[in-house]
């Protein structure tokens, strides 16, 4: 918890108004508590002097926070148009038929967690997707399982 | 045309400081605290003609007069690299690839408009772009670029990266302005504009990643020089992001104004697989469709209007014979709904009832009238938004189903799909 | 100037407006959802669409500003139609329970409808569902009507300054949700109920009992809980009151309310509601008709006035009842028993604060208008938590702030913590006075207006670095303390019943006062009751007249008597601590207490009761008090009769009756009963008749016809100028110092919470559902030391006494401070305290409350010996 005030107070600086560290901040938090949990926003609310509804309000607006808890690697599949065209969606299925992962859900085994993405910006090497924070384009349907076997 | 934006882009070690430095990198900043005044900076940013790359085509020159003339004290300046627009990948090797040309962008703006602090908004998607600016900026500081005494002149600039998490409404500048004041990203009402009353309530410019970067070259060449590089009406070089049914998709930085046809076929290298062209969305999915008649369109702000569509991000989406019409428009209206801020009746209720329709047709549902329906509900979003997003979707279900009538109509009489397996 | 054309009309505007503004200006209302009074624009619903000449997109009228030469049109048949599309995007996901939901008849949405359509939807697919919340006990959420205007959340934050609501998510997944999702945990104001335009949130008190064409009566009234004065209407149907709502643009609350005001009502309208007279009988109360009841009244007072003399006889005025019956109250004593012995609980704090600061300033120096707080550029609070005593004045404290204010407290921040730069939480309050003001009085110089003040100013030796050090404040901090009330224009000082629990209370006060004169603040006294103000008005007080003229002036005294054709006792009385004092000594014979339960929170108050021959409850309720005494008549409360209150500001306002009483009668009505059968031919027989009299008796009320008070009510004689410049004697104790240094160890003191204020909110349901029982509030320092969380069950033990009682651990308490209020029948402060009169100020100090804490075993954990 220090080392989480510490770092908040950190990125603080940056900016003329404290609250504005809520972004950052609320990344921190899911780190520290791996996912938005009402602990985690009342811990940034605390760091930043700010209302706790607020904070929540700010968090649930954007998309990538963990608003659950997760698995854990976290797959951000893009199906936007680009992705859809270039067989996103055959990707999809093969998830769910390998891992059972429907988006917005977990395996059983908590080992992953399937998002699906508005575009990630890939778009010439689409399909594509993000796990934790790494970038895999030109997926197919040999590549992704290679690629997500190499996540334990 | 040689490389501008994307010069050097090919040495694995672009976006090293030492590597920007090697190909001339920071010499127009030098140029700038030595030879020129900030007005001087302004009025050659104004001469060049230069226009927003973020979509809106705004001439950059008159946006940093207007902030400069706002007498009050501290102004922010933002680099917007939310790049949110679905097609759009353009500002990403800037960002990965030639950090510090973005870099010295924004230390020669900063120093035109006065302003000591400055953010990068950028998009939550990218974490490896963070990684590269948060390292760049780092060696910027170190070299003196940034900082308290910028190249021992006395200026200040202070940057870092405001990561986003996931919205595509805060690429529109007030909401990204919100965003940073650390505020649910919804638009704010104009005017007063950013320019006056931005971040904070002070005079704050936001410029586009290909904006920014486009100024060292201006400054380099001059305004009067730089003119001559594209069209007349939108000078300079233009990153264009090709994708989908292309055989060579990518980013290409060509002359603006460079035509549909040439950017697809010539440097794209046209459809894949020995496909038909069957459309074209050519400023990210927020503009409307083109069909393959209009290919001949030069692709700056001004043709493009005159064609029914617009230049939008420069992302040139190729869509073959191969993709149902239905489909695109139906996922494109998915991303609409998922990222409406919610804060205008029209576009919170409206794309999700549009998307319902999508999705029934799309299903083989579809239900005669629905295509009037369709059209009737757009109507009554286009023009009634709080921002143009809301304007974006009903413009591209209406430029779909005037473009592609039948395969609407086969998609409610036939129950399915004209192309493809379905 | 700007001239545009709106619908033909030509409107002129002296200051840039909002279109939707200049059209409302002449009368063209053009319809909204999302706007609010008093709230900034939003432009999110889109229904106020209007066509401007040589645009080409219909524009939000609420959102656009008006320019010279506009030409607008509000309505046409593109409008129309933009308008109708907007319902029916909101119809997508808006249910269509109409019939069944609690808003229908007065909800805009329907309204809308009713106006522009559409007569059918065309959105087929299923509707957006989410349960409706029943987590709270008084507000229930239901998101499936929620439009979205975001109005709620925008009352939370700019208005109410609770920051409890939030907009969560996204597009049309967005809801307004507290922080838990389920129970709100707020402030419980209820601002959020008023400004929703449909269903979604609503009270819980009349949910499904209530329909706006079932009220069949309103009342406009004023909020009987505290001294701000809200007003409201009182909406009744079949003699029961359905709600209270409060109007904008009316009163000093605008449109807001606090809980007590919104929720508290129903203890009007409890069973234990006394519906008869009681005459003491063989050691038991016996219920008896009041005419009865009145009769053996007159008849004992006469008697222990006959026997043992007029100044045997003693009364206890109420802030709580109007000052008709105030007034009546001290008729009684001075021209029927014959005695000044009349005083009220006012005299804890509210009486000797605000004559102390009337010696030094003048008379009416506390008579400032509250909405000068927020647009006032610093706010000083002292002596209390505002926001608690009293909550809307203050969310003038709050907006102080919001419009760039600075609010500095003394003290805890409690509920204005998000508003200040900096909490100063000094260990000891007089310490860090004496410092600022003698800070003060060095950058500042005296300003020269008030010789006495200044003279004794001048005796204040102090050591700042000393004095700094006793109140454990950084100099730097004190630095900027004093550099932020030195850059103050015009400010404020609220001062609050927490000054007078000092060693030296006269000395605290002076403290104040010398900031009040350097700053030259305006200065308002915190009030519990909404009548304090006006019993003292009333000369409910046993030194002074009607209109608070001193009783030792021979001139009014024959003016008086002159009107009344009786003569007035010319001896000052006896106030509350005397009374009780001679009580004790068994020379006290008689005392008629009205709407005041004394036994209970006026610590050592038993015995002294005890000892009273006759005792005389006048109340609207078995109260302890009532329980020990020898006659209880019923009186009625609170919107039941009519009548004016003078809140805090001395605005007098008037208040109508909205239901009738049963079994029970108004207190001024009943006093003039007792007074017929005590020789008077001619008592008032209506409110206006005791004023036609009141204002020859009182030259504060000289010209007052209580039916010409319009709803803003009056500020009398004083419109909101303080009658400075009549500086009396005052004396302080000490004033040289030294300063700081109390008793070492735990102090319990007096706390006035939110959601109770004593017997009152005690018997409301819906306050009670807030909070059901007494806790004890602890620093988190002290709590810490001595080893407790949240929730723990301790012993308190004081010299007077021992209870056992729940702990709340709160940032609102000062360390080497425990709190805990008069509230609760069972567990309560003043059994723990004891109380002195200070003598300077006449104020109660409360004593014997340094307190021992101990934790007690939880429930049902076994409890462990060593
Ligand atoms: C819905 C919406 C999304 C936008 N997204 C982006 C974006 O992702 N990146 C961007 O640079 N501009 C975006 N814009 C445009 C910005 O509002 C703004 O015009 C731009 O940042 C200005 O920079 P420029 O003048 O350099 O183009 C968006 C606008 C709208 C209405
Ligand atoms: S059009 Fe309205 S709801 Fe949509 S993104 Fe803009 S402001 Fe938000
Ligand atoms: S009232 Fe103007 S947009 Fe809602």
């Amino acid at each position: 918890m220090e080392a989480f005030l510490r770092e908040v107070q950190e990125v603080v600086k940056r900016y003329p108004q404290k609250r504005a560290a809520i972004l950052p901040a609320l990344y921190l938090a899911e780190q520290r508590f791996g996912w938005l949990s009402q602990e985690a926003y009342e811990a940034v609310a605390e760091a930043l002097n700010m209302p706790k509804a607020t904070v929540k309000g700010v968090a649930t607006f954007y998309s990538m926070y963990r608003k659950a808890p997760m698995g854990r690697n976290l797959i951000q599949l893009c199906t936007n148009v680009a992705c859809m065209v270039m067989g996103a969606e055959t990707l999809l299925q093969l998830l769910e038929r390998r891992y059972g992962l429907r988006p917005g859900g977990t395996t059983e085994d908590g080992r992953f967690s399937l998002v699906v993405m508005e575009c990630i910006g890939a778009c010439d090497r689409a399909p594509a997707m993000l796990v934790n924070k790494d970038f895999h384009p030109n997926l197919n349907e040999n590549n992704i399982i290679e690629i997500l076997e190499g996540y334990s | 045309m040689e490389r501008i934006l994307l010069k050097n882009i090919d040495n694995p070690e672009s976006h090293r400081l030492k590597e920007y430095e090697r190909v001339g990198g920071y010499s127009s900043l030098r140029k700038v605290l030595e030879q020129m005044s900030p007005q001087d900076v302004i009025e050659e940013v104004k001469t060049s003609g230069l226009r927003g790359r973020g979509g809106a085509g705004f001439p950059t020159g008159m946006k940093w007069e207007f902030a400069s003339r706002d007498p009050k004290f501290p102004k922010y300046l933002i680099c917007n690299a939310d790049e949110g627009e679905p097609g759009t990948f353009k500002d990403r090797p800037i960002l990965e690839r030639n950090p510090h040309l973005l870099i010295e962008g924004m230390v020669i703006s900063a120093y035109a408009l006065k302003a000591e602090i400055g953010y990068i908004y950028l998009r939550g998607e990218y974490p490896y772009a963070k990684t590269v600016l948060e390292e760049a900026i780092r060696e910027a500081y170190e070299a003196g670029y940034l900082g308290d005494n910028i190249l021992g002149r006395g200026v200040r600039f202070h940057l870092s990266v405001h990561q986003g998490a996931g919205a595509y409404i805060c690429g529109e500048e007030t909401a990204l302005i919100e965003s940073i004041e650390g505020k649910r990203g919804q638009p704010r009402i104009k005017p007063p504009f950013p320019v006056n009353v931005g971040a904070w309530g002070m005079p704050t410019v936001v410029n586009n990643v290909e904006t920014l970067a486009n100024v060292p070259y201006i400054v380099e060449i001059g305004g009067e020089e730089y003119k001559k590089i594209g069209s007349p009406e939108c000078p300079g070089p233009k990153l264009y992001s090709v994708s989908c049914c292309v055989k060579r998709p990518g980013v290409y930085e060509l002359p603006m104004g460079t035509t549909l046809r040439e950017i697809i076929y010539e440097h794209a290298g046209g459809i894949r697989d020995g496909r038909q062209l069957k459309a074209v969305i050519p400023g990210g999915i927020s503009t409307p469709v083109l069909t393959p008649d209009r290919i001949d369109c030069p692709m700056d702000f001004v043709s493009l209007p005159k064609y029914g569509s617009m230049l939008g991000s420069g992302a040139v989406m190729v869509l073959d014979d191969s993709v149902c019409m239905v489909k695109v428009t139906w996922r494109a209206m998915r991303f609409f709904e998922h990222e409406s801020c919610g804060k205008c009746t029209p576009c919170r209720e409206g794309t999700g009832w549009l998307r319902n329709i999508l999705e029934r047709l799309e299903g083989g549902m579809g239900r005669p009238g629905d295509i009037e329906l369709l059209q009737d509900v757009a109507k009554s979003i286009q023009g009634k938004t709080f921002c143009p997003l809301g304007d974006g979707a009903a413009s591209v279900v209406l430029s779909f189903v005037r473009n592609f009538p039948e395969e609407f109509e086969f998609h409610i009489k036939e129950k399915r799909c004209m192309v493809g397996e379905g | 100037m700007i001239r545009l054309t709106i619908d033909g009309i030509e409107v002129e505007l002296e200051e840039p407006v909002t279109v939707l503004e200049a059209a409302r200006k002449v009368g063209i209302k053009i319809p909204t959802l999302c706007w609010f009074e008093g709230l900034p624009p939003f432009g999110g619903c889109r229904l106020c669409l209007v066509k401007v000449e040589k645009l080409p997109k219909l524009q939000t009228a609420c959102t656009l500003m008006s320019a010279d030469g506009m030409v607008v049109e509000t309505e046409n048949p593109e409008i129309r139609a933009a308008r109708r599309a907007m319902l029916e995007f909101l119809l997508i996901n808006h249910p269509l329970d109409c019939p069944y939901c609690d808003k229908a008849g007065e909800c805009e949405l329907q309204d809308l409808v009713a106006k522009y359509g559409p007569e059918a939807g065309r959105f087929a697919e299923g509707k957006r569902r989410h349960p409706e919340s029943f987590d709270d006990p008084i507000i229930v959420r239901n998101m499936e009507r929620c439009v979205l205007c975001t109005r709620c959340v925008r009352v939370c934050e700019d208005l109410q300054g609770a920051y409890a609501i939030t907009v969560t998510g996204r597009g049309a997944h967005s809801f307004v949700e507290p922080f838990s999702g389920g129970r709100y945990d707020c402030e419980y104001c209820g601002n959020c109920l008023t400004v929703c335009p449909v269903g979604a949130i609503m009270s819980r008190l009349h949910l499904h009992s209530y329909r706006p064409w079932f009220v069949q009566k309103e009342a406009e009234t004023v909020c009987s809980y505290c001294g701000v004065g809200c007003r409201m209407v009182v909406q009744v149907r079949e003699n029961s009151i359905i709600r209270t709502i409060p109007r904008f643009g009316l009163g000093v609350n605008d449109g807001l309310l606090c809980v007590r005001g919104r929720f508290g009502y129903d203890y009007i309208e409890q069973k234990e509601r006394l519906r008869t007279a009681f005459i003491r009988k063989d050691g038991e109360l016996r219920p008896v008709s009041i005419e009865e009841a009145i009769e053996y009244t007159a008849k004992k007072l006469l008697q222990i006035k006959d026997t043992n003399g007029p100044e045997t006889i003693g009364a206890i005025a109420s802030g709580r009842c109007s000052n008709e019956d105030n007034y009546m109250l001290q008729r009684l004593m001075r021209f029927f028993i014959g005695s000044n012995n009349i005083d009220s609980s006012a005299r804890l704090y509210y009486i000797p604060i605000v004559q102390y600061l009337e010696r030094i300033f003048g008379q009416g120096v506390t008579a400032n208008l509250m909405p000068g707080i927020g647009r006032s550029d610093g706010v000083v609070v002292v002596g209390g938590d505002p926001t608690r005593i009293n909550p809307v004045l203050g969310l003038q404290i709050r907006a102080c702030h919001r419009n760039g204010g600075k609010v500095v407290v003394f003290g805890p921040s409690g509920g204005l913590k998000r508003f200040v730069p900096y909490e100063l939480r000094p260990r000891d309050d007089e310490a860090l006075l004496v410092a600022v003001l003698k800070a003060l009085i060095e950058k500042k110089g005296m300003p020269g207006e008030n010789k006495n003040l200044e003279e004794r100013l001048k005796e204040i030796e102090v050591e700042t670095h000393d004095v700094l050090r006793e109140a454990s404040i950084e100099e730097p901090l004190f630095d900027t303390l004093v550099g932020d009330l030195l850059g103050l224009q015009n400010p404020v000082v609220v001062v609050g019943p927490e000054v007078l629990q000092a060693e030296r209370p006269s000395r605290v006060l002076f403290l104040v006062a010398g900031i009040v004169y350097l700053l030259g603040a305006r200065v308002f006294v915190m009030s519990d009751r909404p009548n304090y103000q006006g019993l003292m008005d009333m000369g409910c007080l046993p030194d002074m007249l009607p209109g608070e003229r001193p009783i030792e002036l021979e001139t009014f005294r024959h003016k008086v008597e002159s009107v009344m054709g009786r003569p007035v006792p010319d001896k000052a009385g006896m106030n509350l601590f005397q009374m009780l004092e001679m009580a004790k000594e068994g020379n006290l014979k008689a005392l008629y207490v009205m709407g005041d339960n004394l036994y209970y929170h006026m610590p050592d108050a038993e015995e002294a009761l005890q000892s009273i021959d006759f005792l005389v409850v006048q109340d609207i309720f078995m109260t302890e008090t009532a329980e020990r005494a020898d006659v209880v008549l019923p009186a009625a409360g609170w919107t039941e009769k009519e009548g004016t209150f003078t809140n805090l500001e001395r605005r007098l306002q008037r208040f109508e009756k909205s239901r009738t009483p049963l079994g029970c009668m108004e207190d001024w009505r009943l006093l003039a009963e007792l007074m017929a059968h005590m020789g008077d031919e001619r008592p008032p027989r209506t409110v206006a008749e005791i004023w036609d009299e009141l204002v020859q008796v009182s030259p504060l009320h000289i010209g007052i016809n209580p039916r010409e008070i319009g709803p803003e009510g009056m500020i009398y004689p004083y419109h909101g100028e303080p009658l400075r410049g009549v500086e009396g004697e005052f004396d302080v104790e000490a004033l040289k110092g030294p300063y700081g240094g109390g008793p070492e160890g735990l102090r319990l003191i007096l706390d006035r919470p939110l959601y109770h204020s004593g017997s009152q909110s005690r018997r409301s349901r819906a306050l009670r559902s807030l909070q059901d029982s007494p806790v004890l509030c602890l620093s988190p320092e002290d709590a810490r030391d001595l080893g407790l969380e949240d929730a723990d069950m301790v012993r308190v033990t004081s010299s007077k006494g021992m209870l056992k009682v729940k702990v709340a651990i709160s940032e609102d308490v000062a360390s080497g401070t425990a709190r805990l209020s008069n509230t609760f029948s069972e567990v309560h402060f003043s059994r723990l305290v004891g109380i002195r009169q200070d003598p300077v100020t006449t104020g109660g100090v409360f004593t014997d409350n340094l307190v021992k804490i101990e934790k007690l075993p939880s429930e049902g954990s076994e409890e462990v010996m060593e």
